[in-house]
C-alpha cells in the first residue's frame, strides 16, 4: 500500500511536534524514519496508523483519504517499543489474537486460526514457545513475537516503533538482518522509526532524517550520507569532525572567521601523510585504537591544539603506519564541506560531489 | 511527549467521563451541597450562636484533642510498627502483617463493644486500672484508645513501603562515614520518611475526626466531657433541631475538606517530586 | 532493603549481632505488645464473649427472626451498593487512568470527599434531602414514597459511605499499566468492548477484587452512616451492625457479641482474601 502524508501537522498543548510533513511512500517501500528524540519520528508513526490524529493535513493510503479513519479500520500493523504483547495470554493467544476479534462472519475456524499461528512462528522461528507467557521470553524473542502478531492480520502496511531499542547490541545485529530479509520475503510496505543512524542506513531503502519536528531530508542511505542536504543531516548521519570559526579558517581559505560558517569532515576523509604537501596540516599523533579492519587515529593540530579523529583502513594503515604518540604527521583536509546558517556553500564541496547534486 | 494526548484515540472517555461525572454528582456533590443549603437558611449570628453554643465547643476540644493525641501515639507506634514488619524476620509475621489492617475491615461497632468490654471498669484490662482510681472507658482515655484503633494502620501503610524501598546504599554510605545506629535514623531514615509520616498522620487525624460507631460505645458520652461532635450532630437531629445539626456538620465539614485537600496536594507535590528526581 | 539483607549486614561482627538481636527483640516487643493491646486483643474479646454463655445461646442469638432480617437487610444492601460502585470504579478509573483532561487531580479530590467525610455527615445530608423536613421530604410523602428510615436510605448511605473504594484501588493499576496492550488491540482490528474485556479486564482483575472487597466489606459493616437514616425499626431497617448496636444497649451483651462475631468474621475472611490478592499481584510483578 502507497502511503501520502500531506502537510501534516500534531501539536502537543504547545509543543509543535510534527510541523507541516510532506511525505510519499510508494508500496512495497522499505523506509527509516530517522531523527533524535523529541524530532517527531515516533509521533508522524502514531498519525499513520491513526493512534494520534493530526490538527491538520491529510494521510492518503493508496490515494484514499484515511485522515479520519480510526485505528481498526486503518488495517496496519502495528510493533510497538516495549512491545505490548498481551502479559496474561499465551504467545498463542496473543498471535492468535487479531483473528479471534473479527466479526463473526469474517472470523477464521478453529484450525484456521491454528494454522496460520503456527505458519507465523515458523516463520519468527518460534515454534516451540507456543504457549509460553510473554514474560518467560528474552527480549529478542519478544520483538519477533510481537511481529508476528502484527503479521497475522495480514496488514498492508507495517510500523515498527523503535524497534530494536531495547536489546543488547548482539541480538539486534541478528534481528536487522532477519526483518531485513522477511522484508524482501513478504514484500509489505514497513515503516520503522529509529534514532539509530547505522541502523537505518544499513536497513532501509529510503531514509527519512527528521529534526524538530521537521522533514530534513529524504532519500536513499548513499544519497543522504554522500550528498548530506544540510548540516544536522551531515552531523546526524555518521562520526564527525567539526571545524568552527578560526579552525575552520585554516582550513578553508575564504571562509570567514564567523560564527555563521560550520564545515564537517567525517574520520575517513582525513588523509594523513608523513610528508607536508599542499593545504596540509601539520598535526600530532595522540592516540592510536588499531582493532577490526579500520583504525582510528586521533591528532592534535600543532596551530590550535584542537584534535580531530582521522580514520584509514588497516591496509592502509599498514602501509604508511605504524604512528605512536607524539609522531609528527600531516593532515589533508581537502574534503571538507562548508555549511553556512545550515545550508551548504556549492562551491565548498569536493568538485565530483557537487556535480552531483 | 507521546503520553500527552491519548485524547479520543482509546474508546470509550466520553461514556465513562459521563457517568462519572452524573454518579459523583447524584452520589456525593449534590447531597453534600444540600447541606451548606440547609446551613445557609440560618443567619450569620444564628450560624454563630449555634456552633459557639458551650456543649458545642466542648465537643469540637474533646474530639479534637483526642483526634491528635490518638494520630500522635499513632504515628510514634506505627513507624515503629512498619519498621518491624519491613526489617525483621520473625515467626508469624505474615498473619501480623495482615491483622494490622484489622481497623479497616472491622465494622465499627464492632471495634466500639469490644474495646468497651477490654477497657470498662469490670472489663479485661479496666478492671486492674479501677483499683488504681484510673477510668479508661467512658473518659477522654478510652476515646483516644477507640481513636488509635481506628487510624493505626493509616500510618503504618503509608510508612511501609517507603521503608520497602528505601535504599539501603545510603544507610550503609552513612555507616562507612561513620554514623552510628541513631545516628544514620535520625540522619538518614526519618527525613526519607517525614512525607510518608505527615501523610499518615494526616489520614489518621482526618479520621479519627469523624469517627463514630467505635467512639460511642467507649465514650460514655457525658455532655460537655465525652461527648464527641458527630453525636452532637446525631443528638441535634433527634431533637429536629435540622439547621443546628447542619451548621455543627458544616464546620466538621469544612474541616475535613481542609485536610483531604492538604493530603492531596501534599501527595501529588510529593509525586512529582518524585517524578522529578527519577527524570521521568 | 529486605528483612534478609538487613538482618545479615547487622549479624557481621559478634558485638554487632549482639546488640543487634537485643534491639530487633526489643522493638518486636513493643511493637507486638502495642498491637496486641489495641488490635488483637478486641478481636478475641468479640469471639470470646460471644461464646461465652455456650455454643448454643450463641446459634439462637444467630438464628433469632430480628438477627435474620437483619443479615438479610445487610447482603441486599451490599448486594447494591457493590456492583454499583464496581461499575462507576471501572468507568472512572478508565477516564482519569487512560485519559489527559484538564482537573483531573481535582476529579479526583471529589471522588475522595466520602473518605474525609464523618459517616455522621454522610447519614445527616440525606436526611436533609430525603427527610421529612428535608428538601424533598414533601414531595416524597405526597408520593408516599420512604427513603429516610426506610431501606432506601440504608442503601444510599452505604453507597456514599463505599464510594471511592474500587475506583481508588483502579487508578494507580491502570496508570502503571499505560495504553500500550489497549493500543495493540485496536491496531489487531479489535473494538472497544473487545479491547476491554479481553484486555483491561484481564490486566486489572486482581485490583479489582481487592476493591470490591474492601468496598463489600464496608458496605456490610458501616454503622453510623447508616445509623443516622434507618431508624433502628427492629426486624425491618436494621443491619447487622444496628442489631449489635440494639442488643449491646439492651444489656444483651451476649448476643451483641455473638452478632458482632459473624461481623468479625466477616472481617477476617476480608483480610484473608486481601493477602491472598496481595500475594498474587506481588508474584506476578516479580515474573
Amino acid at each position: 500500500m502507497g502511503i501520502s502524508i500531506n502537510g501534516v501537522s500534531k501539536k502537543f498543548h504547545s509543543f509543535q511536534a510534527v510541523d507541516q510533513i510532506n511525505l510519499t511512500i510508494p508500496t512495497g517501500d522499505f523506509v527509516a524514519l530517522l531523527g533524535p528524540s523529541g524530532s517527531g519520528k515516533t509521533t508522524l508513526l502514531r498519525l499513520i496508523a491513526g493512534l494520534e490524529l493530526p490538527n491538520s493535513g491529510q494521510i492518503l493510503f493508496n490515494d484514499l483519504d484515511y485522515t479520519n479513519k480510526n485505528v481498526k479500520e486503518r488495517k496496519v500493523g502495528f510493533v510497538f517499543q516495549h512491545y505490548a504483547l498481551f502479559k496474561h495470554m499465551t504467545i498463542f493467544e496473543n498471535i492468535a489474537f487479531g483473528l479471534k476479534v473479527r466479526p463473526r462472519k469474517f472470523r477464521p475456524s478453529k484450525q484456521e486460526i491454528k494454522k496460520k499461528v503456527y505458519e507465523l512462528l515458523e516463520l519468527v522461528q518460534l515454534k516451540e514457545v507456543a504457549n509460553r507467557y510473554p514474560s518467560q521470553l528474552s527480549g529478542g524473542q519478544r520483538q519477533r513475537i510481537a511481529l508476528a502478531r502484527a503479521l497475522a492480520v495480514d496488514p498492508e502496511v507495517l510500523l515498527l516503533d523503535e524497534p530494536f531499542g531495547a536489546l543488547d547490541a548482539k541480538v539486534r545485529q541478528e534481528l536487522r538482518i532477519w526483518l531485513r530479509e522477511l522484508h524482501q520475503k513478504m514484500n509489505i510496505t514497513t515503516i520503522f522509526v529509529t534514532h539509530d543512524q547505522e541502523e537505518a542506513l544499513e536497513m532501509a531503502d529510503t531514509i527519512v532524517v527528521m529534526n524538530q519536528g521537521k522533514v530534513e531530508q529524504i532519500g536513499t542511505p548513499q544519497q543522504v550520507y554522500d550528498r548530506p542536504k544540510n548540516a544536522f543531516v551531515y552531523s546526524f548521519l555518521g562520526r564527525v569532525n567539526e571545524f568552527r570559526g578560526e579552525a575552520l579558517g585554516t582550513v578553508k581559505d575564504g571562509c570567514h572567521l564567523s560564527d555563521n560558517y560550520v564545515g564537517y569532515l567525517r574520520p575517513h576523509e582525513v588523509h594523513l601523510s608523513t610528508i607536508a604537501s599542499d593545504n596540509s596540516l601539520p598535526v600530532e599523533v595522540f592516540h592510536v585504537h588499531s582493532v577490526g579492519a579500520s583504525v582510528r587515529i586521533e591528532i592534535k593540530r600543532l596551530d590550535n591544539d584542537t584534535l580531530i579523529e582521522a580514520e584509514l583502513s588497516a591496509d592502509e594503515y599498514r602501509r604508511i603506519g605504524p604512528f605512536y604518540k607524539g609522531d609528527r604527521l600531516y593532515a589533508n583536509c581537502d574534503s571538507i564541506v562548508v555549511f553556512q546558517h545550515q545550508h551548504i556553500l556549492e562551491d565548498s564541496l569536493p568538485k565530483t560531489v557537487a556535480s552531483t547534486i | 511527549m507521546r503520553n500527552t494526548s491519548k485524547r479520543h484515540l482509546l474508546p470509550g472517555f466520553g461514556i465513562s467521563m459521563g457517568f462519572t461525572m452524573v454518579y459523583l454528582s447524584l452520589i456525593v456533590l449534590i447531597p453534600i451541597s444540600v447541606l451548606f443549603l440547609k446551613a445557609s437558611t440560618l443567619s450569620l449570628s444564628d450560624f454563630w450562636q449555634t456552633v459557639s453554643d458551650e456543649r458545642v465547643i466542648a465537643s469540637f476540644k474533646v474530639t479534637f484533642s483526642s483526634s491528635l493525641i490518638a494520630a500522635l501515639v499513632n504515628t510514634v507506634f506505627g513507624t515503629l510498627i512498619a519498621w518491624v514488619l519491613v526489617r525483621y524476620h520473625f515467626w508469624g509475621k505474615r498473619v501480623v502483617d495482615a491483622l494490622v489492617d484489622l481497623p479497616f475491615a472491622l465494622p465499627t461497632a464492632v471495634a466500639g463493644i469490644a474495646l468497651t468490654a477490654i477497657y470498662a471498669p469490670n472489663g479485661w484490662i479496666g478492671q486492674f486500672f479501677e483499683p488504681l482510681g484510673i477510668k479508661i472507658a467512658f473518659s477522654q482515655l478510652g476515646i483516644t484508645i477507640a481513636l488509635i484503633f481506628i487510624g493505626l494502620p493509616f500510618v503504618v501503610r503509608s510508612v511501609q513501603p517507603v521503608l520497602q524501598d528505601f535504599d539501603a546504599q545510603y544507610e550503609e554510605a552513612a555507616s562507612t562515614l561513620g554514623a552510628n545506629s541513631f545516628q544514620i535514623f535520625m540522619k538518614i531514615i526519618l527525613p526519607a520518611i517525614t512525607p510518608a509520616l505527615l501523610t499518615g498522620f494526616a489520614l489518621a487525624f482526618a479520621r479519627a475526626l469523624g469517627e463514630y460507631g467505635s467512639v460511642v460505645f467507649i465514650s460514655g458520652n457525658m455532655p460537655m466531657k465525652t461527648e464527641i461532635v458527630p453525636l452532637l450532630i446525631i443528638t441535634k437531629l433527634e431533637q429536629f433541631d435540622y439547621a443546628g445539626a447542619a451548621a455543627i456538620a458544616t464546620v466538621m465539614l469544612l474541616i475535613s475538606f481542609l485536610l483531604l485537600f492538604l493530603i492531596n496536594f501534599w501527595q501529588w507535590k510529593q509525586a512529582k517530586k518524585h517524578r522529578a528526581v527519577k527524570g521521568v | 532493603m529486605s528483612a534478609k539483607k538487613y538482618e545479615e549486614r547487622n549479624e557481621k561482627s559478634r558485638e554487632g549481632r549482639r546488640s543487634h538481636l537485643l534491639r530487633k527483640w526489643m522493638l518486636i516487643g513493643v511493637a507486638l505488645t502495642f498491637l496486641g493491646l489495641f488490635i488483637f486483643l478486641p478481636l478475641i474479646v468479640v469471639f470470646s464473649e460471644a461464646t461465652s454463655k455456650g455454643f448454643e445461646l450463641y446459634l439462637l442469638a444467630l438464628t433469632e427472626p430480628d438477627a435474620l432480617s437483619a443479615i438479610k437487610l445487610t447482603l441486599i444492601t451490599a448486594a447494591i451498593a457493590v456492583p454499583l460502585n464496581t461499575v462507576f470504579g471501572v468507568l472512572a478509573a478508565w477516564a482519569i487512568a487512560k485519559f489527559e483532561f484538564k482537573g483531573k487531580n481535582i476529579l479526583i479530590t471529589l471522588i475522595d470527599i466520602p473518605f474525609a467525610v464523618s459517616p455522621v455527615i454522610a447519614g445527616l445530608v440525606f436526611v436533609l434531602l430525603f427527610g421529612s423536613q428535608g428538601l424533598l421530604g414533601p414531595f416524597l410523602e405526597a408520593n408516599n414514597i420512604k427513603v429516610i428510615f426506610g431501606i432506601p436510605g440504608i442503601v444510599l448511605a452505604t453507597v456514599f459511605i463505599t464510594f471511592p473504594f474500587v475506583v481508588r484501588e483502579l487508578i494507580p493499576i491502570m496508570q502503571e499499566q499505560g495504553t500500550d496492550e489497549e493500543e495493540a488491540a485496536l491496531t489487531l482490528g479489535a473494538n472497544g468492548w473487545q479491547m476491554f474485556f479481553r484486555v483491561t479486564l484481564p490486566n486489572i482483575k486482581w485490583g479489582l477484587l481487592y476493591g470490591m472487597i474492601l468496598c463489600n466489606a464496608r458496605a456490610m459493616g458501616e454503622f453510623g452512616a447508616v445509623s443516622v437514616v434507618s431508624g433502628h425499626i427492629r426486624g425491618l431497617t436494621n443491619t447487622l451492625p444496628l442489631h449489635v448496636e440494639i442488643l449491646y444497649n439492651e444489656y444483651n451483651f451476649t448476643a451483641a457479641f455473638a452478632v458482632a462475631s459473624l461481623l468479625a468474621l466477616l472481617a477476617l475472611v476480608t483480610l484473608v482474601i486481601k493477602s491472598f490478592v496481595e500475594w498474587r499481584s506481588e508474584k506476578l510483578r516479580s515474573e
